[in-house]
């Protein structure tokens, strides 16, 4: 393809100079933006119009509201070489890649062919095998590719579609004409950032995006979507995104593109294969699956017929496909046509397989497993990109094994040479081309060219391929980099193909037929989410637990003068200790250390993200496990967890802080958490998800409060140390109280508001109703008759409860300032809510690895 | 020669298994110098779903799923097998060695493109300068191609000492030649990767060897064994056994069961479970000769 773009019209753009005033495109390079004549290509006169018409402080307004909505997103990926994942925030410049209408629809046709060729390839890979009977592939290329699988040969996929989804990395010479570097046909990543992306540009920069007939994305996604649903025979098809798991970095992309198409996020063990079909463990027992959309890479799926070390997949997977029971998308074993060495067989691939010549190329490549090749990548390897054949690259992670020819010292290229002599067939040399440069935004303000590269989309629609109308522009900082992988400080772009058109449409009828299947799909809880949202149920209610009883304790030590009192610091302590937020030892130290050494311990259950049981801890757990169920959660609840974490981290870093900055942030954070509980309370439906949350919530509120029962009650005089005070406090119930007996309070009554009452929803005959509730409406999966065992406990124990005499509880045994009653009856409560735990995981949390059995390898000879 | 072969399996688990697949190799293959009369496998558990097929190297499959929950799995693989003699190989009337490999190089299709499927590296054969050097001894320019073959069988036997328990099915080829000891997989993954190394196609065969026992004894039931060893690819004679553990050319004592690039294509029982906890697998083997009728 070649340029064809007019040079920009300076006329139509008298107020964009200043911005473009010191921008300067490398001599000889190819700039997206500028034409050689030194003005604006035609297509980019509206943006650039548009960003010249803002202010210098609306734009850092833009700027600043796109980092934000990076960041309560979480869209992250970690950098290459980081072990945490999740750590790095996508890096997003706001100034989109723009490509107009004539030059999108060459691109697409030319990309449209490599799909269908691809497609090919792989399916004659895996079936008659023209490729290499016909010696147009060399059969290292195959045979020697790890990701040529056996066991999937002969499997045909449903409509013959083995790629449902392709990338393409491509990149523009100084020339002006678009280049393949390589094609992703295993899993490609990277379209939920372009979705995203897309999303949070345009609500940045609305006015940038209404000048403009941009082409949407949506309506791209919902044929992916469509297509897959299709891949089924049956007619209410259910569809999975299969993930390796929330420990990749990945997997912020998989949850999104998950939440976006609407089907359940899974792993391996949520699937299982009964009866030759695939089936995914929901609360309500096995529902099958008759589309996998596969992120996790084929040689894992199953571990009884592929890569048997890997816990990823599901056993059996493989013949289900090949019993036509499930559809893989794309196929197992669709890797195979991602080897770079096939780059250099292409257009012979393509007049063989298809009759057809290509119309987009790909970078120049050579096998050097052939030997005029090799001579030739030898010749010129101060030139070249080396890359080695059988190396997996991700778009979040280096290619491994890739070295550029220019950037190799004298010696280090005599070794490449030898290793390329020696083994011929796992490399391949590839032309450097120079990448064009786009405008970036600096944070300055002013536009500054970068090199980039850009990765388009393509997606199965009938017999033909669908491309997506944008794609993820990287931008590479520093001298114009080759890589086409991001490393730190690397940015994305939002890229924009405009439309010469009307808007985009498609057939309403499709539309509704494809409404009503997303949302059937949408409908199941697979165990492992019900787990989640049990946890994270747990979890925030033990966040709020901890910050009630900190709250409390940094009132009682900011008081006025009352903070040197040592009865208060060691009844602080030992709380502090019982609620096991401190261990028994330091205790023991803050308390010979008086005030000072007391409020450092409190300090670092505060804040200290390392404290084993603070509540930075706390915290932490409420967000993973958030974040694992992120598709179940609203907007809104998730910003709420976003800033659970956020609010003590800022706080951790401000110096200077008092105490009574503490009590600010806990009263903060108490809001929040009770937002959140309000949110899931007003807007969650009360299907089977909102249950297992509010189930996690009322069984920790039962432990908790049997504790701090327990420790300030049991013993000693509460009446008189402000025990029941401290009490009331912490089960938000000291209004209740004081309207109620306007005294000061008296253990029996506590006791009855707090255990007994069941209009107080602090107390556990609350909770203990609430949980009969739940656990009668979710699906017995059990077969005996009567109550379940669940129910029997929560029943005995709300019995237990409601026969109780308070006044005989309150009586302390003589002398023995014990009130063994009381102590037993609060213990009880607290294991009998850990067995009612393990009682719901067992009934409902199945997910259990499978694990490997095979006879002997082999069997020792008789001597 | 007709042998009788019985090759039971018994897993036994600490708790109920819920679900469980198995995919065996367990049938023998058809083979130029072999016919299998008859060949069944019983299951115990009776499995809910069972498949017979081929896999992609041609070996016969036999798939398992047994979802009742079971503490124990009982296989047990018969066949009744008659075996032809060896027509004899004279391994110095074969092509030179280094021109096969060069052949090879340039491709070519029909049984050549056949034999290029055993060429590469695959789960357990992963080829190095070691392994190279250690094969390059045996095969100078030129010298006939199963000559130099026979030389490595004889060399690896020499060499490396029959030691149960030391390799596990996972020790790379490289642990073995480093430590000179492992068992008959372990020597014919060696000999493989050697002769892959140096551009030989060669491929991994499982089967069973008939056991004598010692004179005057009685033969013990179950004491014979499952085997593995290697045949190589001659454009002359076309794939030629050898076993490196014994110093051999097959002939009428080995049963072939199933071929591949290495163990991973035809473990005799890979299997999957849910629950189970600890367990143990027995494993026999009897190969006895069936007596002239």
């Amino acid at each position: 393809m070649s340029s064809r773009e007019s040079a920009g019209r300076p006329d139509a753009l008298p107020a964009a100079t200043d911005l473009l005033r010191s921008y300067a495109a490398p001599a000889g390079g190819y700039d997206e933006m500028m034409a050689p004549e030194g003005a604006p290509r035609a297509h980019w006169a509206g943006p650039l119009r548009a960003v010249q018409a803002m202010t210098e402080t609306d734009r850092a307004h833009a700027r600043e509201l796109a980092r934000r909505a990076l960041r309560e997103n979480g869209v992250t990926t970690a950098a290459p070489g980081e072990s945490e994942p999740g750590s790095r925030p996508w890096q997003l410049d706001l100034l989109p890649q723009v490509i107009d209408a004539a030059e999108w629809r060459a691109l697409e046709t030319g990309l449209k062919q490599r799909a269908r060729l691809l497609n090919a390839v792989v399916a004659d890979l895996y079936g008659p095998g023209r490729l290499l009977q016909e010696g147009v592939l060399p059969p290292a290329l195959v045979y020697g590719n790890p990701q040529f699988l056996r066991p999937c040969h002969g499997i045909a996929p449903p409509g013959g579609q083995h790629l449902h989804f392709l990338a393409f990395d491509l990149a523009r010479g100084a020339d002006g004409a678009w280049r393949v570097l390589g094609d992703r046909t295993q899993a490609p990543a990277g379209a939920g950032f372009a979705l995203e992306n897309r999303v949070i540009a345009s609500r940045c920069l609305p006015e940038l995006f209404a000048a403009e007939q941009v082409r949407r994305l949506a309506a791209f996604f919902r044929d992916f979507s469509e297509n897959l649903l299709q891949l089924s025979r049956r007619e209410e098809a259910r569809a999975v995104v299969l993930s390796p798991g929330p420990s990749q970095a990945a997997y912020f992309e998989h949850a999104y593109l998950a939440r976006y198409l609407g089907y359940p996020i899974v792993e391996g063990s949520d699937l299982t294969v009964r009866d030759n079909g695939l089936f995914l463990k929901t609360i309500e027992g096995l529902k099958p699956v008759d589309v996998v959309l596969r992120r996790v890479a084929s040689e894992c799926c199953d571990p009884l017929e592929l890569e048997t070390a890997s816990l990823l997949g599901v056993p059996g997977l493989v013949q289900a496909a090949r019993e036509g029971q499930v559809a893989v998308a794309n196929a197992l074993g669709s890797g195979v046509a991602e080897t770079q060495a096939l780059l250099a067989f292409l257009p012979e691939v393509g007049r063989l397989l298809l009759g057809e010549e290509p119309i987009l190329p790909s970078a120049e490549t050579w096998w050097c497993g052939k030997p005029k090749q090799r001579a030739h990548v030898l010749a010129k390897l101060d030139r070249l990109l080396i890359r080695r054949v059988s190396s997996p690259s991700s778009i979040l992670a280096p290619q491994r094994g890739s070295v550029l020819g220019p950037a190799l010292s004298a010696a280090q290229r005599v070794e490449l040479a030898r290793e390329i002599e020696a083994g011929g067939e796992a490399f391949v040399g590839q032309e450097i081309v120079p990448l064009s440069t786009t405008p970036v935004w600096s944070d300055e303000g002013s536009l500054a060219p970068g090199p980039m590269t850009l990765r388009v989309y393509a997606t199965a629609s009938g017999d033909d391929y669908r491309v997506m109308p944008g794609g993820l522009t990287r931008v590479y900082r520093g001298e114009a980099a080759v890589t086409p992988w991001l490393r730190p400080g690397d940015l994305s772009k939002d890229t924009w193909v405009l439309s010469d058109g009307p808007a985009d449409s498609f057939s309403l009828i499709k539309q509704a037929q494809q409404d009503r299947r997303l949302r059937r799909g949408g409908r199941d809880l697979p165990s492992r989410a019900a787990d989640n949202l049990f946890w994270l149920g747990r979890y925030v209610e033990r966040s709020e637990e901890a910050a009630r009883l900190l709250r409390s304790l940094v009132i009682r030590l900011s008081g006025d003068g009352v903070s040197a009192d040592p009865i208060t610091l060691e009844r602080v302590v030992a709380l502090l200790v019982s609620q096991k937020h401190l261990s028994a030892r330091r205790a023991r130290r803050a308390v010979e250390g008086g005030f000072q050494a007391v409020e450092r311990e409190l300090w670092t259950i505060l804040f200290d993200p390392d404290c084993h049981d603070g509540l930075a801890r706390i915290l932490g757990n409420a967000r993973r496990t958030a974040e694992l169920v992120r598709e179940r959660l609203s907007l809104d609840s998730w910003a709420l967890v976003g800033e659970l974490t956020e609010v003590p981290e800022r706080w951790r870093l401000s110096p200077g802080q008092e105490l009574d900055d503490a009590l600010y942030l806990l009263k903060h954070l108490i809001q929040r958490l009770a937002a959140l509980n309000g949110m899931a309370m007003e807007n969650m439906t009360r299907g089977f998800g909102w249950r297992f949350l509010d189930m996690g919530r009322r069984l920790e509120r039962v432990v908790n409060g049997a504790k701090l029962m327990r420790d300030l009650t049991a013993r000693g005089d509460p009446e008189l140390d402000g025990s029941l005070d401290l009490l009331l406090e912490l089960a938000d119930s000291t209004m209740t109280y004081g309207t109620r007996y306007r005294a000061r309070p008296q253990l029996p009554a506590v006791l009855d508001l707090l255990l007994a009452d069941d209009s107080n929803p602090r107390a556990v005959m609350f909770q203990l109703e609430a949980l009969d509730e739940h656990l009668e409406r979710l699906p017995r999966l059990e077969a005996e008759p009567g109550l379940s065992p669940a129910r029997k406990l929560v029943v005995g124990l709300g019995t237990e409860i409601q026969l109780a005499d308070v006044a005989k509880l309150a009586e302390e045994r003589r002398g023995s300032g014990l009130r063994g009653g009381l102590d037993r009856l609060l213990r009880r409560l607290e294991l009998a809510m850990e067995e009612l735990s393990d009682r719901v995981a067992q009934g409902y949390f199945a997910h259990a690895l499978p694990q490997r059995v095979s006879g002997p390898h082999w069997v020792e000879m008789a001597p | 020669m007709i042998y009788d072969v019985s090759h039971r399996t018994a897993f036994d688990y600490e708790q109920r298994v819920s679900i469980s697949h198995h995919v065996l190799h367990l049938t023998p293959r058809p083979v130029p110098r072999q016919s299998c009369l008859r060949a069944s496998i019983l299951v115990d558990p009776a499995p809910t779903l069972r498949s017979e097929g081929h896999d992609y190297f041609g070996n016969p499959v036999t798939r398992l799923m047994v979802q009742e929950p079971h503490r124990t799995l009982r296989i047990h693989a018969r066949a009744r097998i008659e075996v032809a003699p060896e027509p004899g190989v004279d391994p110095e009337a074969d092509w030179p060695w280094d021109a096969v490999a060069a052949g090879l190089r340039d491709g070519g299709g029909g049984s050549a493109l056949e034999a290029a499927e055993f060429l590469f590296d695959s789960p357990h054969v992963v080829r190095d300068a070691a392994v190279r050097a250690y094969a390059a001894e045996s095969f100078p320019p030129g010298r006939p191609l199963l000559a130099a073959a026979r030389e490595l069988t004889a060399r690896i036997f020499a060499d490396f000492d029959y030691q149960g328990g030391v390799t596990e099915v996972s020790t790379p080829v490289q642990e073995v030649l480093a430590r000179r000891q492992g068992v008959c997989q372990d020597f014919a993954h060696l000999e493989i990767a050697c002769l892959r190394s140096l551009g030989l196609p060669a491929r991994y065969v499982s089967g069973y060897l008939r056991t004598r026992p010692p004179a005057g004894k009685e033969k013990l039931v179950g004491a014979d064994a499952s085997h593995a060893w290697i045949a190589v690819w001659s454009p002359e004679r076309g794939w030629v056994d050898f076993d490196p553990t014994n110093d051999l050319i097959p002939a009428e004592e080995h049963i072939t069961l199933a071929w591949g690039r290495d163990y991973a294509d035809v473990s005799p029982i890979n299997g999957f479970i849910l629950g189970g906890g600890a367990h143990e697998v027995a494993v026999s083997v009897d190969v006895d000769p069936v007596e002239e009728v």
